[in-house]
């Protein structure tokens, strides 16, 4: 039939239609890869590859090497993971009753209550943690008023230790935390609470087998979020921590500026990457990843 | 050592006050700021004047710079000021020229206080400070009293991350003469004696301090009772109000100083402008805009210097006498091994 | 479930008052359940139907008024402690369990043993025809199926009433049918009290004992769907249960008359100013040419203006003499297409004077 001729004539085109299109598309894209492959791939890889080149210039392993025979290093790693750690429980114990209580206010209310949380964004990090140094030091804010209205009488040690780090990171961190945990809870089906209050749940008993576990993932999205962006703190910890706190980016610091040890600083940043991807990669078999970066559903 | 950032304000003042000099201009870069600002008035501006040479002042923001230039091969910079400390390691890693000390006349200079790639512009102490509100006239006088937290008792801060500074104070608190330090920290077993007793003292170490501006925080919030620190941020700390003294006693000499980049434009016209400014003449006025003390014996003797203001000076002879100079022999040999060690501690 | 009948309990709505601001979203409302009855809440969006389930519920607080479910008065009750079982209109399912889990969740509440849970969610899954589903996820659900299981859930702690809010809506309009016989069957072998939320009338008329017609926050009206449909109180009943042409008489005699022409009625004539005569399409028919008619019948002389063919009938527009358009539907009865009248062909209507229902025109 003449029918099928046509058709066929027609299928070639559409074939070559198709084709430039993703031609097209491809095209339209590779600016974007082009990027990643500037701002990511190269650096990561420059990185990767002075890690490897000891101090006459050739390839070593020294600098890996260093990492496991001075103890230091273990000892900063293991910092780094402890403050990263409790300052994520914190987060979380600070952040998921707040981000309930936002969730259950009206509209108006919550987003005033939702810029407050956002306030931070907005100011320098530095300000915000020299902010707590005017606050938490000996002769600070907190020490005198508590010392004038009698609620203690020496001046309590809140600062240039782990106390100072971690609530100077808590604060910085919170948001992080708050808004994925908010989204996924205003993503909750008020009717799925009702539904068990309906069934016969109580309130506290409603919370806590409906709507707590609805929101995991969210709150495993921002705990995570929170956990890895502390993993590569500086700042706060160097100005909070008194010198005591030593975590690995300062370290990395450290090596660069005292030493302008290339490879030291680049190897400890090739294993602090690992770790975050390995963190990740663990991370992605409970949860789908896309799901940070995304909305909660 | 005057770390302090840049200052874009008192760059553009000084860059627009040379604007109107040639491209052949003498470019000399310093860390800006009050310390810039005096360096210039003291010694940059006559010196430039009486040589009949155009200037043209720059800030920067470090050896990193040098680095960047020498690595290119665009060196614009003919003349950096820098640390004693960082100057050496530039020297080492092959960034500067090495001083032609045959046209630069450091005969009259404090001892220690030129190196093959830098000659001393200005003289400063590492010094102890202490709450003169805490401590009345229950003044400590020795490191020895520093470590002593019976009679002196409170917080301390002592340096931090780097070790420049931090070991000799140790020693001299373990009982060592000033004159026997480097000799005693020339060895594993010395520099590990050192640590030790900075580590007997950590339990009232409050803050390790990276930075001037953190230390003389430190006193002025009256956040520690006893910091180590650089002398001139106490005077600036004082000025400003802070309960603060501090002592010669014991204190750890060191000094800035001016170096040339590999490949400098006007390498020759650089040489002689170091020689100029390393004269008496310019350095004594220096300390009427900073007190920070020349490294020039001769200055002080010029009668530009009052003996008030002399005893104010980290290099004045009465002064200098007291303390002890750095040695920069002993940083190039020991320096990477014992930072390592100290920040080992400091993780403990 | 199927073991034993659920002991049903009557509900007792009295002068139950709610407002937003100046909305009367329930105005005053009383209305008595029957046990083991199957009523239906109906009406349009914003009558007050939902917010009177939410009542019955215990999510809205009204500002005054008595709910009594049996004896027990329970409007300050809080939701958990009422033991009612309710679907919500989009199921409201638990995503994070398995259908099982969903179904155990009132029975685990309830401290019921291990093994009894499992019996029991089995059971009421088998009830629901979705026997053997108890470890799918609600996520690999249809929505029929996800229906099916909020009603287990709801049903299978033996709640002695049932409140369903428009449990069908999302559902398409096959299976919707298919479930309307379906919950029906499924009230009359539970016989629990069901209060059933709809907007639509043919499902109200469908499954309901009992429907109220339920408008700005009042009940206009409560009545079985025969009653509902045939002798609706008012206006506003008649326009939204079925189709209907209303024609304008006034009162003559013991009868009424449309123009001057007096109609044969066989119900009663309201008290009333304002009255409609309420002409259901399918209970007009076409006389034709020759056909004799019964004398009592009121006949129209009519004008065909529209006609439309819709398969299993047909429907007819035709205007009357005073310009009204009167709607009947014709039966298509085999392929006699030909019998079927044409645009402009006078033809005469003939209403049974069973079939004419005035009603109080004013009500709304």
């Amino acid at each position: 039939m003449a029918g099928t001729a046509i058709a066929e004539l027609n299928a070639d085109g559409l074939r070559r239609d198709a084709r430039i299109e993703r031609l097209k598309l491809f095209g339209l894209s590779s600016p974007a890869l082009l990027l990643v492959l500037v701002i990511l791939v190269l650096p990561v890889g420059w990185l990767f590859y002075l890690s490897f080149v000891g101090a006459d210039g050739g390839f070593s392993l020294e600098n890996y090497a260093r990492m496991i025979e001075q103890k230091s290093y273990e000892r900063i790693f293991t910092t780094t993971f402890e403050v990263s750690l409790l300052t994520t429980g914190l987060a979380i114990l600070i952040g998921y009753p707040f981000a309930y209580f936002l969730s259950q206010l009206p509209g108006r209310l919550a987003n005033l209550f939702m810029i407050a949380v956002l306030l931070p964004f907005w100011t320098s990090l530095l300000v915000r943690t020299y902010a707590w140094l005017v606050l938490l030091q000996r002769e600070g804010l907190i020490n005198k008023s508590a010392m004038a209205f009698g609620l203690w009488d020496e001046p309590v040690r809140m600062v240039h230790d782990m106390t100072g780090t971690l609530v100077g990171m808590v604060h910085i961190m919170l948001p992080f935390l708050i808004l994925p945990v908010y989204g996924a809870m205003k993503s909750i089906d008020v009717d799925l609470v009702k539904a068990a209050a309906n069934l016969g749940a109580s309130p506290t008993r409603a919370f806590w087998t409906v709507f707590c576990p609805l929101t995991l993932p969210g709150l495993f999205a921002g705990a995570l979020m929170v956990f890895i962006l502390c993993l590569g703190f500086f700042v706060t910890p160097a100005v909070l921590g008194g010198g005591k706190v030593i975590m690995v980016s300062m370290k990395i610091v450290s090596n660069i500026q005292l030493f302008v040890n290339w490879g030291a600083a680049s190897a400890l940043g090739v294993v602090l990457l690992a770790l975050t991807v390995a963190i990740l990669w663990i991370a992605s078999r409970f949860l789908n990843l896309t799901q940070i970066a995304g909305s909660g559903h | 050592m005057i770390k302090t950032t840049a200052w874009t304000l008192v760059a553009v003042a000084l860059f627009s006050s040379t604007a109107m000099a040639q491209q052949k201009a003498l470019t000399v870069a310093s860390w800006g700021g009050s310390y810039q600002a005096a360096q210039s008035k003291a010694l940059f501006e006559p010196a430039a004047k009486n040589l009949g040479i155009a200037l043209k002042q720059e800030t920067y923001g470090g050896m990193s710079d040098v680095r960047l230039q020498v690595n290119s091969g665009k060196v614009t910079f003919d003349i950096v000021a820098s640390g004693s400390g960082s100057a050496a390691r530039a020297g080492d890693e092959g960034l500067l020229e090495p001083l032609d000390y045959s046209v630069i006349d450091v005969s009259h200079f404090y001892p220690n206080m030129t190196s093959k790639y830098c000659v001393g512009g200005d003289v400063f102490s590492n010094v102890f400070a202490w709450n003169t509100a805490k401590y009345g006239t229950n003044e400590p006088r020795s490191w020895a009293d520093f470590w002593d937290v019976k009679t002196f008792p409170g917080t301390r801060a002592y340096r931090g991350g780097s070790v420049a500074g931090a070991l000799e104070p140790a020693l001299m608190a373990d009982g060592v003469p000033p004159d026997k330090v480097y000799e005693v920290l020339d060895s594993k077993e010395g520099i590990q004696r050192a640590i030790d007793k900075i580590r007997q003292l950590k339990p009232h170490i409050r803050v390790f301090w990276t930075s001037g501006a953190q230390h003389a925080q430190l006193m002025k919030d009256g956040e520690v009772d006893m910091t180590t620190g650089w002398s001139g941020r106490f005077d600036n700390a004082r000025a400003d109000g802070a309960k603060v003294a501090y002592s010669f006693n014991q204190a750890l000499l060191d000094y800035d100083c001016f170096a040339i980049p590999k490949g400098a434009p006007h390498k020759a016209e650089a040489m002689r402008f170091l020689a100029e400014i390393s004269k008496p003449e310019y350095q004594d006025d220096l300390p009427k805009y900073i007190t920070y003390g020349p490294t020039n014996k001769l200055a002080y003797e010029t009668g530009v210097i009052t003996k008030e203001v002399a005893a104010g000076l980290p290099s004045s002879p009465d002064n200098a006498a007291r303390q002890l100079s750095l040695s920069l022999a002993w940083y190039s040999k020991w320096e990477t091994y014992a930072t390592e060690k100290y920040q080992e501690m400091q993780t403990e | 479930m199927t073991a034993r009948q659920t002991e049903a309990l009557p509900i007792r709505v009295s002068h139950v008052t709610k407002t937003y601001g100046s909305v009367h979203a329930l105005d005053d409302v009383s209305l008595d359940v029957v046990s083991g009855e199957f009523l239906t809440l109906l009406g349009p969006s914003g009558s007050g139907k939902t917010t009177l389930l939410m009542v019955l519920a215990g999510f809205t607080r009204p500002d005054r008024g008595s709910l009594k479910f049996g004896d027990r008065e329970v409007i300050r009750t809080p939701p958990h402690l009422r033991d009612v079982g309710m679907t919500f209109q989009n199921y409201a399912l638990f995503p994070h369990m398995t259908v099982a889990g969903n179904v155990a969740y009132p029975l685990r509440l309830r401290n019921v043993p291990k093994a009894e849970i499992t019996e029991r969610v089995e059971r009421a899954l088998e009830t629901v025809q979705l026997g053997g589903y108890g470890s799918r996820r609600i996520g690999q659900l249809s929505g029929g199926q996800r229906q099916r299981v909020a009603l287990a859930r709801s049903i299978v702690f033996e709640p002695r009433i049932l409140l369903m809010d428009e449990p069908l809506s999302a559902l398409d309009k096959k299976l919707r049918d298919q479930m309307q016989i379906e919950l029906r069957h499924l009230h009359d072998k539970l016989g629990m009290t069901t209060v059933y939320v709809t907007h639509d009338q043919r499902e109200a008329l469908t499954m309901s004992d009992r429907i109220a017609v339920v408008n700005h926050g009042r009940i206009m009206q409560l009545a079985t769907p025969r009653e509902l449909y045939d002798r609706p109180a008012n206006r506003f009943v008649a326009d939204f249960i079925g189709d209907s042409t209303f024609l304008p008489v006034r009162r003559s005699g013991r009868g009424v008359a449309f123009g001057d022409m007096a109609l044969t009625i066989n119900g009663p004539v309201p008290e009333a100013d304002n009255l409609l005569l309420m002409i259901r399409p399918e209970r007009v028919t076409l006389v034709r040419d020759g056909q004799s008619v019964a004398p009592e019948s009121n006949q129209f002389a009519a004008t065909v203006r529209e006609v439309v063919y819709q398969g299993d009938s047909y429907l007819l527009q035709s205007e009357l003499v005073d310009g009204t358009l009167l709607t009947m539907r014709g039966a298509v009865r085999g392929a006699n297409l030909s019998a079927m009248p044409t645009i402009g062909d006078r033809v005469t209507l003939n209403l049974a004077p069973d079939d004419a229902a005035v009603i109080d025109g004013s009500g709304c």
